[in-house]
């Protein structure tokens, strides 16, 4: 084959593809050729010379244009003078490489010799030492001396904050520029630089506040010495004394495969753990800084009972046969139609199946929901038919794909996949198209924008759908001839109409519907800004399959979901219509959250497991309060177990195990990091047992994974999800015992999860239409919407404890554009008043450079859930504003 | 409104409002620090580079805003980021790594004198030192009391073979005594 490549590296001969590095071809026979700038995730830069070789090629006789052979009949080979470095020079046909030679080691001496002229070598007191490849590479292959002059060395100051989670240590820094590259490359946020040059030069960051990125800690992971350290381990442990424990993180539903090094029974850092169809080797500093809830010393640690206004401690046995007898009263006198539960989104999939089936069949009610708090109102159920196909991964898709994203700010959503589709379209190429009613970070990678009103989503994707039929890009599905009866109900979405109504024009929607329709695979993201209207999710679905993206891998619907199990809660059946696995309810089941929460609600007693509705609503606050009997499972006294009866400590995610179903359906567990949990802590899967125990059930499960074994019987999309295949390590091509070149623990061990097949996977069944006409739109020219988006660094519970990120979280503040601010005549940090509906909410203003007109953004979860009391439950809504004047 | 009350009402706003937030997204240039002439200018240089690779035009940009005061103020750096859409930290770097771009207040005229060896040879050190002495400076140099001339010894300015000599901005020098120094320095004086 052309495009493949046979070349010998230290007289053993290896093929691959055209354009291979020799460092990457080394690895391919398990020669490792030193790097410390090299990184496979990063363009190659050959800055640091580590990985000088000796490269020599054949001669080529001129005038035959073949090899000039020797008297043995072999090519003969010409050495380059000088050597090269691996990390930047493609291999070509015939190509020799000396590795090991006496010269390429001499030079490896005398690159690091270079490299450690200014080192301080104060690694016993480095938070690097024990896993730096500068320490590892220097005992291989230094010279045991050095000749520069001592008094020569250059210093610099040695705990330099180069943000605020990130300090530097310039002396030990080796200007590979990892750290620049990454955040430029990956990141985007090219916040870090060089300045000055030669012995001189070291990093700086001038961005505002400095280091400004939510992915910080990964330089520090990638940094192949002590230069970079985080301030949440900065001498914190060695990390040979570390027990590294894998997890997966708690924070959103990307589901970031992760390390807990754990040691005398506290977490000491986090690190990322490799999962290429995940996270790649990356975190987000949220994930990275925000574990401190785990230790709190504000943790709940005994049950507590009410007696009057404050709390008792009692003990688990107490506890439970109060509850058991209340529960038990109060459906004989009042039925199960006045009991209900709310789960948090964040529980595991074993915890809420078990929450189901104690309300299914012990209470036998179907009130139960996971819908509060930032899932609120979200209800996504395409991922179902036509989420992404089994085996899709972000991290490889490229010029073949198109990728729609409509109403989400993934870089605050979800770090790590606003990485992964940035870089599918920033470095491999795919069309990537981001709509939304404001600007958000991706617009700088996408390759189209569309910018459309608040509220008009919905109509854009069903223009979508009507350009793709008009322009006879429709396709057949999966076998299935498709009809013009499956578009019979179908109103006019003209491109016409729907630019008038979205904002949009005529040519970007054609152009969009062609450029999505006609790429091999398609992937659609939509999040919370896009709206709740069931509408726009009808479109997505009829806009993927029509245009046969659905139903294979790199192809389907992904819906950025707010919480860690989000996917797993609507898995499970936390829902009041559908049963686990999308099973809807005949009789058409129980009430919701919101009814349940609501004025005059019917519900007389609740348990309510790592859920927090009284914070969100005075309404809910009134309700819960005025509760017969309230059970609160948490991990701290929150708002709502201030209210309860009886409230239940539950053991933090990483005192237990359990698993997680990420927004793309993979199902992964995570595993004990700390053996002893808080006080008498609980796992909230065992709490729930033990109440259905106590009322007399017949429950014998004793682990998670004796759970998870029932739900593996009787739900058929988790058939195969067993723990032990949840947990089976995957061997990675690339996977070296120097896993630290890379930036990663030692003993990250790598699973990949499981993903469960979409109805569109089965070839069986024909995945139907539906067409949900969009809601009305109220005022087609609002005057200013105010839309509530979710941040990374919000008020949330579980992020408050961590003291490392305190000066991140973001401050109640209303982001306007400079002309609305222009029209109110107010500047930068003056207050204004935003009203609807009678409620005000007195904010501090932030012009803001890039937002649009008539767009305004206060973040919602921000301490007192200003953003809340106006738009509610939604997530925009049109308000008055007024400059407050003095 | 010159550009040095431009900026003096540039801080005082600055000051007035309150600031705590990301600059990046904030509204922070509410005037702009280039001139008209210097925004005509700078039309005319990014006209030369395509519009997704504004960032090409950073040294022009850089000399543009250095023109005036021969130094570059933390609002001249990111007046000159917002105008090619880079960060901050990317134009401090190629400040960092350029000689000619300076970001501590400067002379109007920057006189810069090689007195490495083959220069020291042809009597540049004490032509140098002499030099600082007539302008009333310390042997290590500095700014003259008026803000005129910058004067500062460098490592090899390129022309080694008719030292003495001195790089005054843009400008060479050569083969330089004493009193054809005085020319310059007072011709440079009358030029205000």
């Amino acid at each position: 084959m052309t495009n493949e490549i046979t070349l010998t590296i230290d007289n053993i001969e290896v093929t691959v593809p055209q354009g291979t590095l020799i460092v990457e071809a080394a690895k391919k026979i398990g020669k490792e050729i030193p790097v410390f700038c090299y990184h496979g995730k990063l363009e190659p830069v050959g800055m640091c010379r580590m990985c000088l070789v000796e490269v020599g090629t054949p001669v080529i006789d001129q005038t035959t244009k073949q090899p000039t052979l020797d008297a043995h009949g072999k090519p003969i080979i010409r050495f380059a003078p000088k050597p090269v470095t691996a990390c930047t020079t493609p291999v070509s046909p015939g190509m020799a490489v000396k590795v090991d030679s006496e010269a390429a080691l001499a030079d490896r001496k005398a690159v690091l010799e270079f490299l450690l002229t200014s080192h301080p070598l104060d690694c016993p007191v480095c938070d690097k030492g024990g896993e730096c490849p500068l320490q590892d590479l220097t005992t291989r292959h230094a010279a045991g001396t050095s000749r520069f002059d001592y008094e020569d060395k250059q210093h610099f100051p040695k705990k330099y904050p180069l943000g605020d989670l990130i300090v530097l240590d310039m002396e030990r820094c080796i200007i590979c520029t990892r750290c620049v590259r990454f955040q430029n490359e990956i990141a985007h946020d090219p916040v870090l630089a060089i300045e000055e040059r030669g012995r001189h030069a070291h990093i700086v960051s001038y961005s505002k506040p400095k280091f400004n990125s939510h992915y910080s800690g990964n330089t520090a992971d990638i940094c192949p010495v002590g230069a970079l350290t985080t301030r949440d381990f900065r001498f914190g442990a060695r990390s040979w004394e570390l027990t590294n424990v894998p997890t997966v993180c708690n924070h959103c539903g990307v589901g970031c495969n992760m390390v807990l090094g754990t040691r005398h029974g506290e977490i000491k850092r986090v690190m990322p753990r490799q999962n290429e169809l995940v996270n790649e080797i990356w975190l987000c500093d949220k994930g990275r800084f925000g574990h401190h809830f785990n230790g709190s010393p504000q943790r709940l640690t005994k049950p507590l009972v009410r007696d009057g206004e404050e709390f008792v401690e009692t003990s688990w046995d107490e506890a439970l046969k109060m509850i058991a007898e209340n529960f038990a009263s109060i459906k004989e006198t009042n039925g199960a139609a006045a009991m209900g539960g709310i789960a948090g989104a964040h529980l595991s999939n074993e915890d809420l199946y078990l929450f189901q089936k104690f309300f299914r069949e012990v209470i036998e009610t179907h009130n139960l929901d996971h819908r509060v708090g930032l899932s609120a109102m979200l209800e996504d159920d395409t991922a179902y038919t036509v989420g992404v196909g089994v085996g899709t991964n972000l991290g490889q898709v490229g010029k073949e794909t198109a990728i729609l994203v409509v109403g989400s700010d993934l870089d605050q959503e979800a770090p790590i996949l606003y990485l992964r589709v940035a870089a599918a379209s920033f470095k491999r190429g795919a069309h990537l198209i981001n709509a939304g009613g404001r600007r958000t970070k991706l617009d700088a990678q996408a390759k189209v924008t569309l910018r459309y009103r608040y509220g008009t989503a919905p109509y854009l994707a069903w223009g979508l759908v009507s350009a793709v039929v008009k322009q006879g890009l429709a396709k057949d599905l999966q076998g299935f001839p498709l009809n013009e009866d499956d578009f019979g109900g179908l109103p006019d979405y003209s491109a016409t109409k729907v630019a008038a109504i979205t904002g949009i024009s005529v040519a970007e929607i054609e152009a969009t519907a062609k450029a999505f329709a006609s790429a091999p695979n398609g992937i659609v993201l939509f999040g919370l800004e896009a709206g709740h209207d069931p509408s726009l999710r009808a479109a997505l679905e009829t806009l993927v399959l029509i245009t046969g993206h659905a139903g294979k891998p790199n192809n389907g619907i992904i819906a950025v979901l707010p919480q860690a199990n989000s996917r797993g809660a609507a898995d499970m059946g936390i829902l009041p219509h559908r049963l686990p696995g999308y099973v809807p309810i005949a009789s058409g089941g129980g009430l919701s959250a919101q009814e349940m929460l609501a004025d005059g609600s019917p519900i007389k007693t609740m348990l309510i497991a790592g859920a927090d509705p009284a914070v969100e609503s005075e309404t809910y606050r009134n309700t819960l309060s005025n509760l017969d009997f309230l059970v609160v499972q948490d991990l701290f006294l929150t708002e709502t177990a201030k209210l309860a009866s009886v409230v239940l400590p539950a053991k933090s995610v990483a005192e237990r195990d359990g698993t997680f179903t990420n927004l793309e359906r993979r199902v992964q567990a995570f595993e004990v990091g700390l053996p002893l949990a808080k006080g008498e802590a609980w796992a909230d899967w065992l709490i729930i047992a033990s109440i259905a125990r106590h009322m007399g059930a017949d429950w014998g499960y004793a682990s998670a994974d004796g759970v998870m074994a029932e739900i593996t019987q009787l739900v058929p999309l988790y058939r195969y999800m067993k723990f032990e295949n949840l947990v089976a390590p995957t061997a990675l091509e690339r996977k070296t015992a120097h896993y630290i070149y890379e930036g990663l623990s030692f003993t990250a061990e790598v699973r990949e999860g499981l993903q469960w097949p979409t109805l569109a996977e089965d070839k069986t069944a024909k995945v139907p239409f539906r067409f949900i006409p969009p809601a009305e739109i109220q005022n087609p020219k609002p005057n200013l919407i105010l839309v509530a988006p979710r941040v990374l660094y919000d008020d949330g519970r579980l992020l408050a404890e961590s003291e490392v990120v305190k000066n991140h979280l973001v401050k109640p503040m209303v982001w306007l554009s400079r002309a609305d601010a222009a029209k109110l005549g107010i500047a930068d940090g003056e207050q204004v008043t935003m009203s609807r509906h009678g409620v005000a909410v007195t904010v501090p203003v932030q012009i803001h450079r890039l937002l649009n007109e008539g767009v305004a953004v206060l973040p919602r979860n921000l301490a007192g859930r200003l953003a809340e009391q106006l738009v509610g439950a939604g997530v925009y809504a049109e308000v008055e504003i007024q400059p407050v004047r003095n | 409104m010159t550009k040095n009350t431009r900026r003096l009402l540039v801080l005082f706003i600055k000051n007035l409002i309150f600031l705590n937030v990301d600059r990046q997204f904030a509204y922070y240039n509410i005037i702009t620090m280039w001139t008209q002439q210097e925004q005509q200018e700078l039309t005319e240089i990014l006209k030369k580079y395509p519009a997704d690779r504004k960032m090409s035009a950073v040294l022009p940009a850089l000399y543009l805003a250095q023109r005036e005061k021969n130094w570059l103020a933390d609002e001249d750096i990111e007046a000159v980021a917002e105008a090619l859409d880079i960060s901050p930290t990317h134009v401090h770097s190629v400040i960092g790594f350029y000689t000619l771009f300076r970001k501590e207040p400067t002379g109007k005229y920057l006189v810069q004198v090689c007195t490495d060896l083959p220069c020291a040879l042809r009597g540049a050190e004490a032509f140098y030192q002499r030099l600082c002495q007539r302008l009333g400076l310390s042997p290590q140099g500095g700014t003259t009391a008026d803000g005129l001339f910058t004067v500062e010894e460098v490592v090899c300015i390129a022309a080694c073979d008719k030292a003495p000599c001195a790089q005054i901005n843009l400008e060479y020098y050569e083969n330089l005594t004493d009193e054809q120094m005085d020319g310059v320095i007072e011709q440079l004086r009358k030029q205000g």
